[in-house]
């Protein structure tokens, strides 16, 4: 009897606790929730060792409920992932954090959360988040996706007050492209040394948000 | 003298195709080459018109002419695609020269062929191909032709009016003509002098009717009521078509002949044979 | 008096309908490939993105003229000098058949001015067949696939966007001229050797097959690595490396030009020194 009573304590403590979300993530969702929709011209550059393009120009149009479109007339390769800047992904489905403590992040004195999905339905099982309290932001944002891998999003603001970045640095993980050397490709100056590496390799793409737009 | 040959030898490997040949003609004289195939006619020509270069020896051509000399090498060579004013215009335009309307209707006229005529040289006959081909040789005026064995495929109406025009051009265009065969009955009344070629060497040279007649060693008789000629047989008589062959020397025939008349035969030609190997003994 | 030489070789080029089925030829082959490029061109895009696909989403059509101008690119340096080596050794093996080489130089033109025309016409009539090429090319591709960015494999993906690509294709055409200019020339060389077509033919195809060849091996020598002809003919492929090595292709450009001009000198003096025997 007294065990049933402290193994019914125990899940009422951290049931009450779980429920609870953190405070300062709850103000920052609160923030990103308030905006409606916004437009920014959006200028993309791809650092993976294995690709050189061009920086590649663009626009986003967000609505809430309707995601971010994003349109250009060249070609482009997006992330499926890190462009969630209002983090709907996140929130979409109910969680639990767990405080991680402090740390600094880009200079920035962070608190560190994790966010877990309790939902099946969620795409990710597990987030952390970064978060500058003082401005009420995100600064680093680190999920594992359930089909997607894990990525890695950076996020710079161009002033003290506005919620959405200026500045997103998603950071991945892919393999590099193993084709035959015959194919479409001039054969004899291949750096074969570079070809032989294996595994993965560390992707970044830089997007750069401007004449953003906000309606709340 | 215009064209002088001189002491030209030609070998291939061990092989001489032409040993120490000296010819030489004059201003619009028609010199004949006689000699069987593979005596070296086309070979000698070929250097005379510079395709070939000689071992030794040396050619001259007293000339003026832009071109002195032009030929054609055995069958003429033409553009078959090409018709017969294009044809001159190509070999024209790449010696310089341009030819106008005027100009090619007279060329066509000289060689006896139609200056209309618009399809292209190769539905022409050989004949008519070789009067083109002699003349894109005329272009330019050369002091000199030779032509290589040009009655070679021609049909006798072919060879005939061809002889007619080679003489035409030489006696009126006081053109020299160095024409070869291996026919002698083509060059005998055609030439002024006669060069006999065998294996390489000059064996003869002089008038042609003086080197034809010199290999004369039989007659053909031709007519009516011959007698018992089994009296003749020391000329060795043999029956033809109308007539009868005898081996009987230049001197002798008028002898014969008187008596075959004397006797009641009406001779109606008496055309005498060359014997080729008289004609291609070498005697020096 | 070259002049009429050369107008005269003009001539005789284009009234040969010989002249028109080669070029009919090179623009059947030229649609033949152009459409295996577009069935192609779907795989390619997969195959090169592949690794991508989990990471990355893609906007816009890869699938555009500029591949398919580049597949093209890539696929006509064999089939090309190929028809181009039959049809200019055929320009002096068909007058030595025809014996027309005689009757030229029974006339007063020299061996050198004819043979040099031969040459220079041989190599006009190459870069009028290469421009052609590239123009229908181009304008068949644009009009029918549209533009847009062109990806290119080589020791990495390259994405360059439409009007790059347009100037970098356009620029490894005008490079690739000078290769096909380079065979055109080779094969007009056989043909001062060898006379006769057929043989001419054989030899020209062995000797594209061997280029292509040695083209793959890697020599023990860096000079020979570096310079020898056969190193030298694909350099219009620098114009799609991210970092074009400019000087790498003026240095190649213009080694390989004087391969042509040794070519063409050694085939004239050859022709001049022989005699034209039957």
């Amino acid at each position: 009897m007294k065990y049933s009573f402290l193994i019914i304590s125990w899940f009422t403590f951290f049931n009450s606790y779980g429920q609870q979300i953190d405070q300062d993530l709850a103000n920052v969702r609160g923030r990103l929730d308030s905006i409606e929709s916004f437009t920014a011209d959006i200028v993309m550059d791809v650092d993976i060792s294995f690709i050189n393009m061009p920086t590649k120009h663009g626009k986003v149009s967000y609505q809430r409920g309707k995601g971010s479109k994003i349109s250009s007339k060249d070609f482009i390769m997006l992330p499926k992932r890190g462009l969630d800047l209002t983090m709907e992904d996140i929130f979409k489905y109910p969680f639990i954090t767990v405080q991680r403590g402090l740390e600094n992040t880009e200079g920035v004195l962070c608190k560190v959360l994790n966010i877990i999905p309790t939902s099946e339905k969620a795409d990710f099982s597990i987030a952390t988040i970064h978060l500058d309290q003082n401005t009420s932001r995100i600064i680093k944002l680190q999920v594992s996706t359930k089909k997607e891998g894990v990525y890695t999003s950076l996020l710079s603001y161009s002033n003290a007050k506005t919620i959405l970045p200026s500045l997103i640095e998603v950071l991945f993980e892919v393999s590099n492209i193993k084709i035959p050397l015959q194919f479409l490709g001039k054969e004899t100056e291949v750096d074969k040394e570079a070809m032989k590496e294996d595994g993965a390799k560390t992707g970044r793409i830089l997007l750069r948000l401007e004449q953003m737009v906000i309606v709340p | 003298m215009i064209f002088n040959a001189s002491k030209i030898s030609k070998s291939y490997g061990t092989l001489a195709a032409l040993s120490e040949v000296d010819l030489i003609c004059q201003q619009g004289e028609i010199c004949g080459l006689i000699g069987a195939n593979g005596a070296g006619k086309s070979t000698l020509f070929r250097i005379i018109l510079g395709l070939i270069k000689q071992d030794s020896g040396s050619v001259e051509i007293q000339s003026s002419s832009p071109k002195p000399i032009g030929g054609i090498i055995e069958k003429p060579a033409l553009y078959e695609y090409l018709n017969a004013r294009e044809n001159i215009k190509v070999f024209s335009e790449i010696q310089g020269i341009k030819v106008s309307a005027k100009t090619f209707n007279e060329l066509m006229q000289e060689v006896g062929l139609s200056p209309d005529r618009k399809d292209a040289v190769k539905n022409y006959s050989l004949g008519m191909k070789q009067r083109l081909g002699l003349a894109v040789a005329l272009l330019n005026n050369p002091d000199c032709l030779v032509l290589d064995e040009p009655f070679s495929g021609l049909d006798p109406m072919g060879i005939y009016s061809f002889h007619n025009l080679i003489k035409k051009l030489s006696r009126e265009n006081k053109i020299t003509v160095l024409i070869s065969s291996h026919i002698v009955g083509e060059l005998a009344d055609l030439c002024d002098t006669l060069y006999v070629l065998s294996k390489g060497r000059i064996i003869k040279s002089g008038f042609s009717g003086e080197i034809y007649n010199s290999s004369v060693s039989s007659y053909k008789l031709v007519g009516e009521n011959f007698p018992d000629m089994r009296e003749l047989a020391a000329m060795h008589p043999i029956k033809i078509q109308g007539g009868y062959l005898v081996q009987i020397s230049r001197k002798e025939i008028t002898g014969l002949l008187e008596t075959l008349i004397n006797r009641g035969t009406r001779i109606t030609a008496c055309v005498p044979q060359s014997d080729l190997k008289v004609l291609f003994e070498d005697k020096t | 008096m070259m002049k009429g030489v050369i107008r005269v070789e003009l001539f005789k080029i284009l009234r040969q309908s010989k002249t028109l089925y080669a070029l009919v030829a090179i623009f059947i082959i030229e649609g033949f490939v152009l459409v295996s490029a577009y069935y192609q061109g779907t795989e390619i895009i997969d195959l090169l993105l592949a690794n991508l696909k989990d990471t990355f989403e893609f906007k816009g059509d890869l699938l555009n003229g500029n591949l398919i101008i580049y597949m093209i690119l890539n696929s006509l340096w064999f089939h090309i000098p190929l028809i181009l080596m039959i049809i200019v050794s055929g320009f002096l093996t068909s007058e030595y058949k025809d014996r027309t080489i005689e009757a030229v130089l029974l006339q007063p033109v020299s061996k050198t001015k004819f043979i040099g025309s031969k040459y220079l016409v041989s190599s006009l009539f190459t870069l009028l067949v290469v421009f052609l090429l590239a123009i229908s090319t181009f304008g068949i591709s644009y009009l029918v696939f549209g533009k847009g960015d062109l990806v290119v494999y080589l020791n990495g993906l390259n994405f360059y966007p439409t009007e790059e690509a347009f100037w970098r294709l356009a620029s490894a055409f005008a490079v690739g001229t000078l290769s096909m200019l380079f065979f055109s020339l080779v094969s007009l060389t056989f043909a001062v050797l060898f006379k006769d077509a057929t043989k001419t033919w054989i030899v020209s195809a062995i000797f594209l097959v061997c280029t292509n060849l040695l083209l793959k091996i890697d020599f023990d020598n860096s000079i020979l690595n570096r310079f020898f002809y056969s190193k030298l003919i694909d350099s219009w492929q620098y114009y799609f490396y991210y970092e074009i090595p400019y000087e790498k292709i003026y240095i190649n450009m213009s080694v390989l030009f004087l391969y042509c001009v040794f070519v063409s000198i050694a085939g004239i003096i050859v022709f001049k020194k022989r005699d034209l025997l039957p």
